[in-house]
């Protein structure tokens, strides 16, 4: 799944590490998470958005486009 | 969606994973018991053989030895000082995942040398080959006893502990995969051994062999998964 972590972490001039202290995770999970190759639970999700007053699927992108009508 | 084009680029060079290099360390650290061993067991084998004078071949080979344990020592604090200097900042189960795992990893030397002192120390023939007086040879009774209260006591309040307070969901994931990996790798290997045996193609299953293949494929893809 695609994300803006990386971007965002970026304008607070965060390192992966000091991302990982306010989330409690380590800089191991972070690189994971912004290079896609993990997904982080919802809760921990939520609580990325919630650090970044963002809304989920501002940050995260399962590269859904809507159905054919284009309702989900 | 909010505009993040105008992020500061200071932050987001690739600071990458820090597999290889802890896999460094771990290769180094293991090599440095594994050679130590090697030392005690020609050492020891020389004494059992009557304790005569080194020769200039054996004595050449011990140096050798403590050559390589002494690059593998190097190596070791080497990439242990890299990993240090990026000074980054741990969280507090970051720190207790790093202590337990250094824990661990001494309490496995010392049940590794415990284990080989029992087995030694009870071997019937001096002569016997050393695998099977690891593995497979009689201990006293206490020497078994302890094992088992550090295998059967000890390690679950560690696991619990280290499950529940060290490590992060990522980690968590990771260890599941490597528990996945593991265990299919047991159900598909393990009848196959016992069928070829029953063919007779291969030599009995050995239960060590089996438990040491599947804890293996378990690390070894729990350190693919949390640091690739």
């Amino acid at each position: 799944m695609k994300n803006q972590l990386k971007v965002l972490r970026a304008m607070r001039n965060w390192s992966q590490a000091e991302l990982g202290l306010h989330l409690d995770v380590s800089r191991q999970a972070i690189n994971a998470i912004e290079t896609g190759k993990y997904d982080p639970s919802l809760p921990l999700a939520f609580k990325i958005a919630r650090l970044f007053s963002i809304p989920i699927e501002e940050i995260f992108d399962d590269g859904f486009d809507g159905g054919p009508d284009g309702k989900a | 969606m909010t505009d993040l084009t105008e992020a500061p680029m200071a932050k987001l060079e690739d600071e990458g994973s820090n597999g290889r290099t802890v896999l460094w360390i771990l290769l180094a650290g293991f090599g440095i018991v594994m050679v130590a061993g090697v030392i005690a067991g020609f050492v020891g084998e020389h004494q059992a053989d009557g304790d005569r004078a080194f020769s200039d071949f054996a004595i050449g080979l011990i140096a050798g030895v403590v050559a390589m344990m002494a690059a593998l020592g190097v190596a070791f604090w080497r990439y242990d000082k890299k990993l240090k200097a990026s000074g980054e900042p741990m969280t507090r189960r970051e720190k207790l995942n790093r202590n337990i795992i250094l824990t661990c990893g001494l309490l496995g030397g010392v049940m590794g040398a415990v284990m080989a002192a029992g087995g030694f120390l009870n071997a019937p023939d001096k002569s016997a080959d050393p695998l099977s007086v690891l593995f497979t040879g009689p201990m006293p009774v206490a020497v078994a006893l302890a094992l088992v209260f550090f295998w059967a006591v000890v390690i679950p309040v560690v696991a619990w502990f280290w499950h529940t307070r060290a490590i992060d969901e990522q980690e968590a994931s990771a260890y599941r995969d490597g528990g996945y990996y593991a265990a299919y790798a047991y159900l598909i290997l393990a009848p196959v051994w016992w069928l070829l045996w029953r063919g007779g193609l291969l030599p009995e299953p050995n239960g060590v062999a089996i438990f040491l293949i599947f804890s293996l494929i378990w690390s070894a893809v729990w350190f693919w998964k949390k640091y690739r």
